[in-house]
């Protein structure tokens, strides 16, 4: 069965109203900063984002936001928490009838793959069993990015960071595989949980559009890929998405109610052509190519497709 | 006798009831937990209407008590020692976000070694956050100034959060008579919580928490928290006469003790200034002027009341439950600090470090500090700080150092 | 004591040239401090850095309120006014851009008391390196031969800094030569070191209490980043070559900022007041319908209101 669209079926069906403004100080050709333009307009407007500490922190700085909607900046430990903390006020406050329903809002938390990975997890553990209804938008750009890429546990195998850089002993730069943070949220049967890539931007506005039929924890994984913090050039963002997704290394996917389904079935372009495009994997092919390093990757990728035909 | 018999955790839960609150996220510790218990009863049962969440972490129920907050309702929420340094972070946060909710710390002493009883380094660790602290001696003060702390905490002059501390143990298990104030006179106490800049809702979008670049910005806004903390003074007198007003007890930022021609006085806080109270009513019996000041207020600090109370005496001995490693008793700093500039400072200013991890100061303990406040007011020299530690405990602990090596040899 | 103000964006290796002057000096034998000011705009966004250099111990920390020379790595930084490139220049500044236009020229548009030397660091990273990006170790050499430091010690300079990016010692080599000739090539004015200025005693004014709607970092204005511009971070302009656009959306789909809408001729129209200039559009426009154009002072479209 091949996954079907039913609300944006063509590129122009995209809503031209923005609602997240320019005028931030995210880098120019951030990926993330595009996935979350993309999610806010089907989002829209009434919205609280939960924000964790991340690059997406200096998105509302002082005195300036480019949100029409609002904004609490919590934790880089506890955004969930503060989502919850928001939405059960607005539930309380609006069966007292000191809040009209149509004052409610959505709560979204925003968090890096640093706070989503790992230093939030048992914040968002917690949420999710206690099935708060809430979005959760990752911004997932494999590394500490707002400290100047770091390792994190979203970091792919072979990627070089400034924790994580390549020596004699390890050739590879990053040893760890990157956690897979999906099957941890699909463990929790959460109503829906989606990837997603900007560079696909139908796949990820009908995923935001299914999503608003769930009640309950719903995340999105962004791929958000980084010029800063992968070394390439801000211009090719969109490439190095669609070769990330084309690869197979991002598969698109959701899972509701945790069964999943693969959104688009890449034809598998060899790696080595997503690799290529990054100075954070330079090193597996310069000064000296590391065969083993790319065979691993690809291996690795060929086995998550193997258990998708199954 | 009015009232009724009560524990020091159930007369916090009390509070929080009377106070109307809407939201209670909450996480479990010694000796805190029988506060969410109750709660957690009177939520489900329906005598309270608001919402309780059990939450994953002291740090993760702060952040929802300060997110609620943020959104408009009134919140209430408890902890203990490493559940409050856990929540530390957030602390800070909700400050910065100006949310006046009230959180109650039942004080335990902290890790490691770890232990379940009682002394101030935990509540004392927050000291510089932001909150509010009111410290009380009783389970009765534990209600009343949790009903105080959100009037003062919601009055736009001040717009923080406060923290009532109770001892654990001593106070918080502790069972003594407690007047429940009638639940509509606390209405005329209490408005309804309607903060001007809190409350996010599709109508009226904004932002809070926002980061700031450069210090401009940053010292502005920290700089307005201490001016609201130093407004709650105000704010704590007029509550105060209004809660004397319509429940009859009086409620001062400190309260004397047999102050009046007192040559001595010892400071404390909290449940064992009551034992202080009996150590400077026997001293009196002997013919001793000694009196007790015991600081309610910890933050804004109440340098006017500390000094007026203080001034001319011819020594004053604090007695600090906490020890700040390398320098003493944090409160034996801020009295110090605060009596500089008093012409009529008392000769002589003693450190007393006692109660560490709940050890218990005895009669005979009091005693050796008035003595020794009176030599040294004599000398016109402090002394301090001074650990109270007894013969008979140092004797006891050697036998369990013996158990503790067994048999091998280790110097 | 001679300091210097280095401004950049992003990426363009202000730091590191503040670091190779401070090691430069520190070679020679000098008392020598660098620093940098983090804040939290990201790569194209205004920077700055600081190098002080004397012969005695120095006493100062941080910014560098009345520099003795300042290099500006982007010439359009200095229509940025959160740049704040021109503040505390006078008569005896001197003043170091990155522009294709002449000193005379340049000094024609802009209104400051500096002493103006100028040099094309991005043509000449452009032709030499092949692409734009960091001009660190030109920016640097150029600082040394206005301070007066010796070309050797900028040369060893340039690989101890170059060194720490991991950069392959042939590039490191190339970007030796390049800053040399850059040395070579700027017309020297000279630094003079400002004499120490009698201070006033700041006037103090303590705040006092506000309510918390305005007295907690809160914004209550809807969307208002608009106000702060972002278009001079861009080296390159996207262009709409209107003939060859078929109106197929996609680079108003993948632009970040949302600084492209579409007209209803379906037409790409550009916000330059906010456009960084990623080249994302430029990039994926299936008809090279957009193109890339050099940012070029005096000539620019994009001012600061």
């Amino acid at each position: 069965m091949t996954w079907q669209r039913e609300t944006f079926k063509k590129i122009k069906q995209i809503p031209r109203e923005e609602h997240v403004l320019p005028g931030t100080a995210l880098c120019a050709g951030c990926g993330g900063l595009e996935a979350l333009r993309l999610a806010a307009k089907v989002l829209g407007d009434d919205v609280v984002y939960v924000n964790a500490a991340g690059c997406f922190t200096m998105l509302a700085a002082y005195p300036f936001t480019p949100f029409k909607g609002s904004w609490l900046y919590t934790t880089m430990g506890s955004a969930p928490a503060g989502a919850q903390g928001v939405r059960d006020a607005l539930d309380v406050l609006i069966a007292k009838g000191r809040l009209p329903k149509e004052e409610d809002l959505k709560v979204v938390v925003l968090g890096g793959d640093g706070s989503t990975y790992d230093m939030a997890l048992s914040s968002t553990s917690g949420a999710i069993t206690r099935k708060l209804d809430f979005y959760y938008f990752c911004y997932d750009n494999e590394a500490y990015g707002n400290t100047g890429a770091q390792l994190s546990p979203a970091t792919p195998y072979g990627a070089r960071t400034t924790t994580s850089p390549c020596s004699l002993q390890h050739p590879s730069g990053t040893t760890q595989e990157k956690k897979d943070i999906f099957e941890i949220w699909r463990a929790h049967k959460p109503p829906y949980i989606a990837t997603v890539a900007p560079r696909y931007p139908l796949d990820l506005e009908e995923k935001f559009a299914r999503a608003a039929k769930f009640t309950g924890p719903k995340l999105f994984l962004a791929l958000s890929a980084c010029p800063t913090g992968w070394l390439y050039d801000p211009g090719e963002t969109p490439e190095v998405a669609k070769l990330a997704v084309e690869t197979g290394l991002w598969p698109l996917k959701e899972a509701i109610n945790g069964e999943v389904t693969h959104t688009y079935i890449p034809k598998r372009k060899p790696v080595e052509e997503y690799l290529k495009l990054q100075g954070r994997f330079r090193h597996l092919f310069e000064p000296t190519r590391q065969d083993d390093a790319i065979r691993h990757i690809q291996a690795r990728v060929d086995e998550y497709w193997q258990q998708v035909k199954g | 006798m009015e009232g009724e018999m009560m524990t020091g955790n159930l007369a916090a839960a009390w509070g929080a009831r009377l106070a109307g609150v809407d939201y209670v996220p909450a996480f479990p510790i010694t000796p805190q937990t029988e506060i969410v218990e109750a709660l957690a009863k009177w939520c489900e049962n329906g005598a309270m209407a608001a919402r309780f969440v059990t939450m994953d972490s002291e740090h993760s129920m702060m952040t929802a008590a300060g997110a609620a907050a943020a959104t408009g309702a009134r919140v209430f929420t408890a902890t203990s020692s490493q559940g409050l340094l856990y929540a530390i972070e957030v602390l800070y946060s909700i400050s910065g976000w100006r949310v006046p909710l009230v959180l109650v710390n039942v004080s335990r002493a902290l890790a490691a070694p770890i232990t379940l009883e009682p002394d101030h380094n935990d509540v004392l660790a927050s000291r510089d956050c932001g909150f509010l602290q009111i410290h009380a001696e009783t389970c009765q003060e534990v209600l009343d100034s949790i009903l105080m702390a959100y009037r003062i905490a919601e009055d736009e002059r001040v717009m923080l959060p406060v923290i009532v501390n109770l001892d654990g143990f001593y106070l918080s298990f502790t069972r003594e008579p407690v007047i429940i104030p009638d639940p509509e006179q606390v209405k005329l106490f209490l408005p309804p919580f309607r903060p001007a800049h809190l409350g996010f809702k599709a109508s009226a979008p904004h932002a809070l928490g926002v980061a700031v670049l450069g210090g401009t910005p940053y010292s502005y806004f920290r700089h307005q928290m201490h001016l609201a903390a130093m407004n709650a003074l105000d704010v704590h007198r007029e509550a105060a006469a209004a809660f004397e007003q319509l429940f009859g007890r009086p409620y001062d930022v400190v309260e004397g003790y047999r102050l009046e021609d007192a040559e001595d006085v010892l400071v404390m806080t909290n449940a064992f200034a009551s034992k202080g109270k009996g150590a400077v009513d026997v001293a009196r019996a002997e013919g001793k002027r000694v009196g007790l000041l015991r600081l309610r207020m910890i933050r804004p600090w109440p340098a006017d009341a500390i000094c007026h109370a203080l001034q001319g005496r011819r020594a004053v001995a604090v007695l600090d439950q906490n020890l700040s490693p390398g320098q003493g008793g944090i409160l034996f700093q801020e009295i110090a600090a605060c009596l500089y500039h008093e012409a009529l400072r008392p000769r002589a200013l003693c450190s007393f470090i006692g109660g560490l991890g709940g050890k218990n100061i005895s009669e005979g303990e009091l005693r050796a500090i008035f003595e020794q406040t009176a030599e040294a007011g004599i000398r016109g020299k402090g002394i301090g700080p001074v650990l109270l530690y007894t013969e008979a405990e140092h004797r006891e602990m050697v036998q369990l150092q013996v158990l503790a090596a067994g048999s091998r040899a280790e110097s | 004591m001679q300091a210097v103000r280095f401004h950049g964006r992003g990426g363009q290796g202000a730091k590191t040239a503040s670091r190779i002057l401070g090691t430069a000096a520190f070679l020679e034998g000098y008392q020598a401090q660098d620093s940098p000011i983090y804040g939290a705009e990201r790569r194209g966004a205004p920077v700055a850095a600081f190098t002080r250099i004397a012969k005695e111990p120095i006493r100062e920390r941080g910014l560098i309120a009345r520099p003795d020379l300042v290099v500006i790595a982007d010439a359009s930084l200095i229509d940025d006014p959160a740049a704040r490139v021109l503040d505390g220049i006078d008569e005896r500044t001197a003043v170091f851009v990155n522009s294709s236009l002449t000193a005379e020229q340049l000094g024609a548009q802009t209104s400051h008391a500096g002493r103006l030397t100028t040099l094309d660091l991005t043509d000449i990273a452009l032709q030499q390196f092949g692409k734009r990006g960091a001009i660190s170790a030109l920016l640097g050499a150029v600082a040394g031969r206005l301070v007066g430091l010796r070309r050797e010690s900028i040369h060893e300079a340039i690989a101890r800094e170059l060194a720490d990016f991991g950069l392959a010692a042939p590039v490191i080599e190339r970007n030796q030569t390049v800053a040399l000739q850059c040395y070579d090539a700027v017309r020297t004015v000279s630094v003079v070191a400002g004499a120490p200025q009698p201070i006033a005693p700041a006037q103090l004014q303590v705040p006092t209490y506000e309510p918390p709607t305005r007295g907690t970092a809160r914004i209550s204005a809807a969307a208002n980043s608009v106000l702060r511009e972002t278009g001079g971070w861009r080296t390159f302009r996207p262009v709409l070559v209107p003939d060859k656009c078929n109106g197929c959306w996609l680079c108003f789909a993948y632009c970040p900022d949302g600084v492209i809408s579409m007209n209803k001729d379906d037409r790409p129209v550009i916000d330059y007041d906010h456009c960084k200039g990623c080249q994302i559009c430029v990039h994926e426009c299936p008809t090279e319908a957009l193109v890339a154009e050099r940012e070029k002072e005096g000539a620019v479209a994009w001012k600061a209101k």
